[in-house]
């Protein structure tokens, strides 16, 4: 089923392509009187007609298959109702309808023989049949990945449609242009000559023009699919995108080849340089279109993938570079700075050898010995290692809920050794070969999510450090992992105090759900971006005053924009009674969902009464630590005010995984 | 028929087609719009009553309010903290501060009033 939908796929997109490209070769040669080019391009007519019905069957076929994946069941290929179920709701199926269209439209156009006696009417014809076919194969863009992007919808479809016009040119010329060469490379050709230099030439300069406008728009795309270089060399999408620029590569050599070399030969000597020429190219131009067949075969590989943004990416090597491996490592960042440096030397000196005239190779040679030690000399500090689940992003979101069960995980299976603290020092450690990691220390943040979730789930040979993926499973393995995270977070903002630093945003709130009696239940994440949250763990009675005072500037707060939610640390389902009916507290009280708010936030502040402000990008900004270190309500109003006026654009927290 | 003709005529297609795709979906799309619109202006006349539960957060019988940190009332206000009149005396006395409480709204808003209170579970 796969492989019928993927050939489909292709022949589809081939077709799509084709039609545009042998159009687009006619217009650009131009109305000719001479036989062969005639012929030439009544035979491109006769192939248009073939290539736009395959394209209609091939379109029927997809849209059945379509279905069939829509619905779920094999027999859905056939049945009406779900066929039109998919044309008329979905915008697959509008977009199909509106290109097939188009399509039907096209074939009529090409059937009908029309007389093209005239120049107006020569133009007009040729002209109607690529338009026709960018008008067919353009929409394609608003039914694939790039409908799917979030935000921006509209420009990834606009790139996305920029990128298949440039190749329908391009890739869909190449075959047109190798018959037309070939027919007047033979001997009876002779009078199409000139003719068929002249179309080169015009291909050529329109190529030149569609690569560029293809490398962009494929930048663009490759940004917004993949991401990342996780995403490239850990997902299929991502494989397979690869493997689409590992046939440009010698497409565009062939292209180079072309260009540089045959394209000038052919205006030489007629039957020594011009003719050869023409026949080479021919050939070369044939080899082209080849390696832009397996290209889209790629594409509509990648069509049928998942795209890496939204998969899973396993990490191919047993390693990774970053530049946190040099962090308190003074003499591995020197050694990195100067290898960088020889390495740039390097560059220069490639650059130098394109531009010179006389003695390239030895400077190329030079400059490329001076690459290779300044790689060697700067990798291997910035190399760490690294594991399949590296880059896995975890499937359990950085919660309150997943914090709080990987703390009593953590107490099950992990303080016997990393002791309760996670300083490392619990007594199971004693006598393992390697002392058991301090889980609070700064290096815990060079290592990833996924980097954790190997070792929880694989231990780390000969250490000591067991393997539980026999004993959990993903998701709790996914909880300690986000358990972990919040402790080496919580020790980082120890020295975090009551004050907020301006412009420097670092540590991630955990997200928490919570509800005021039978309301229904709101995130922390809901208030992102609207408003500054000051989360207050209380301890009756001693958070009494301050309670009092809060309650008093709550309207001021909410004027400055800041909701206050107050979490008993006591996590009482009768918090809001027990507060009492004076003074009057009208901010939210939280009632369900405290037990885990309190022992995750536990980790950042351990005082009976904490304080901490929540900025509207969803990171903690100043921690009081007791009521007597809680700002005086208008040192609060102050703090507040200046968190307003920061223009700092912080990534959102989710992005932000150590 | 000469071909700059049946081009032109191809090309008008092409614009009646896109019309005619307006007119599916795009005005289809137009007048749900306006429907909704007018279904909402219409319900903001009558006088209606909604139901919800909600925590009371306070009581101030002197001046007619109860504050009530309640759910949705579909089709009026979203959840969230707010002071409501009552419609009789009695109700700021059927209930304490910190109650889960049902309760139910009536009136043409932004004019409503609680008609009736009562504890939750």
């Amino acid at each position: 089923m796969y492989a019928l939908g993927l050939a489909v796929r292709f022949t589809h997109l081939g077709c799509s392509v084709l039609l545009v490209g042998s159009a687009m070769v006619i217009v650009l040669a131009g109305r000719s009187d001479r036989p062969t080019a005639h012929r030439w391009e009544r035979r491109m007519l006769a192939w248009s007609r073939a290539w736009a019905l395959v394209a209609l069957v091939s379109g029927l076929a997809q849209l059945s298959l379509q279905t069939a994946l829509f619905e779920g069941r094999a027999t859905a290929l056939l049945e009406a109702p779900a066929l039109a179920r998919v044309l008329f709701e979905t915008q697959v199926g509008r977009v199909w309808l509106v290109r097939h269209s188009v399509l039907v439209l096209l074939s009529a156009f090409l059937l009908v023989d029309l007389r093209v006696a005239r120049r107006a009417d020569w133009r007009a014809a040729r002209g109607e049949a690529v338009l026709l076919g960018a008008v067919a194969l353009v929409p394609i863009a608003a039914s694939g990945h790039a409908a799917a992007v979030e935000p921006g919808t509209a420009v990834a479809i606009a790139v996305d449609g920029v990128h298949l016009l440039a190749a329908g040119v391009w890739a869909g010329g190449l075959l047109p242009l190798a018959l037309l060469l070939r027919a007047a490379g033979r001997d009876e050709g002779a009078d199409t000559r000139p003719y068929a230099v002249l179309a080169a030439r015009r291909f050529s300069r329109c190529a030149l023009a569609a690569i560029v406008a293809l490398a962009l728009s494929g930048t663009a795309n490759a940004a917004s699919q993949v991401g990342s270089v996780a995403g490239l060399v850990g997902t299929p999408y991502g494989r397979l995108l690869l493997l689409k620029l590992g046939l440009l590569v010698p497409l565009l050599g062939l292209a180079g080849v072309n260009r540089a070399v045959h394209l000038p030969r052919l205006s030489g000597d007629g039957p020594t340089v011009g003719r050869p020429a023409m026949r080479r190219l021919a050939q070369f131009i044939v080899g082209e279109a080849v390696l832009a067949l397996g290209i889209m075969g790629a594409v509509a590989a990648m069509g049928a993938t998942p795209p890496a943004l939204h998969d899973a990416p396993a990490w191919p090597f047993s390693f990774r570079l970053t530049t946190t491996a040099l962090e308190g490592a003074p003499e591995a960042a020197t050694r990195a700075l100067v290898g960088g440096q020889v390495a740039v030397l390097g560059v220069v000196g490639l650059l130098a050898a394109t531009a010179l005239k006389g003695r390239r190779l030895p400077l190329a040679g030079g400059a490329l010995v001076l690459l290779g030690a300044g790689a060697a000399l700067a990798f291997p500090p910035l190399a760490i290692d690294a594991y399949p689940t590296t880059y896995l992003r975890p499937s359990v979101p950085y919660q309150a809920t997943s914090i709080a069960e990987g703390a009593s995980l953590y107490r099950a299976n992990c303080a016997v050794c990393h002791g309760t603290t996670g300083a490392g020092d619990g007594p199971g450690g004693r006598g393992l070969p390697r002392r058991p990691a301090d889980l609070r220390a700064p290096h815990t943040a060079q290592h990833t999510a996924g980097d954790l979730f190997w070792w929880i789930t694989h231990g780390i040979p000969r250490s000591g450090m067991p393997p539980f993926g026999g004993s959990l499973a993903e998701a709790p393995r996914w909880d300690v992992v986000n358990f972990l995270r919040a402790l080496s977070s919580g020790y980082a903002a120890r020295t975090m105090g009551p004050v907020a630093e301006p412009d420097r945003p670092w540590l991630v709130a955990p997200d928490f759900t919570f509800a005021v009696g039978p309301t229904p239940a709101r995130a922390l994440k809901d208030y992102r971006t609207r408003r500054i949250v000051l989360l207050v763990l209380y301890t009756l009675p001693g958070s009494r005053p301050r309670m009092a005072q809060l309650a008093q500037r709550y309207d001021t707060l909410v004027t400055l924009g800041t909701e206050v939610i107050a979490v008993p640390t006591d996590a009482a389902s009768d918090a809001v009674g027990r507060l009492g009916a004076e003074p009057r507290v009208f901010f939210p009280v939280v009632t369900e969902g405290a037990g885990e708010i309190v022992a995750a936030y536990r980790l950042f502040a351990t005082a009976p009464h904490a304080e901490l402000l929540v900025d509207r990008q969803g990171y903690v900004r100043a921690i009081a630590r007791g009521s007597g270190e809680a700002a005086e309500p208008n040192a609060l109003l102050a703090q507040i005010a200046q968190l307003n006026e920061e223009q700092t654009q912080a990534p959102a927290p989710e992005e932000h995984v150590h | 028929m000469r071909a700059w003709k049946a081009a032109l005529l191809i090309n008008l297609a092409l614009l009646i087609g896109v019309g005619w795709g307006y007119l599916f979906w795009g005005l289809r799309a137009g007048r749900l719009e306006k429907d909704l619109a007018a279904a909402r202006a219409a319900a903001a006349t009558v006088e209606r009553e909604w139901t919800a539960e909600g925590v009371v957060r306070a009581i101030l019988p002197e001046i007619n309010v109860m504050v009530l940190t309640h759910g949705e009332m579909p089709g009026y206000m979203p959840a969230m903290t707010m002071g409501f009149r009552a419609a009789s005396p009695k109700i700021h006395e059927s209930v304490r501060v910190g109650d889960a409480v049902r309760f139910t709204v009536r009136g043409v808003p932004p004019n409503v009033a609680i008609t009736a209170i009562e504890k939750a579970r």
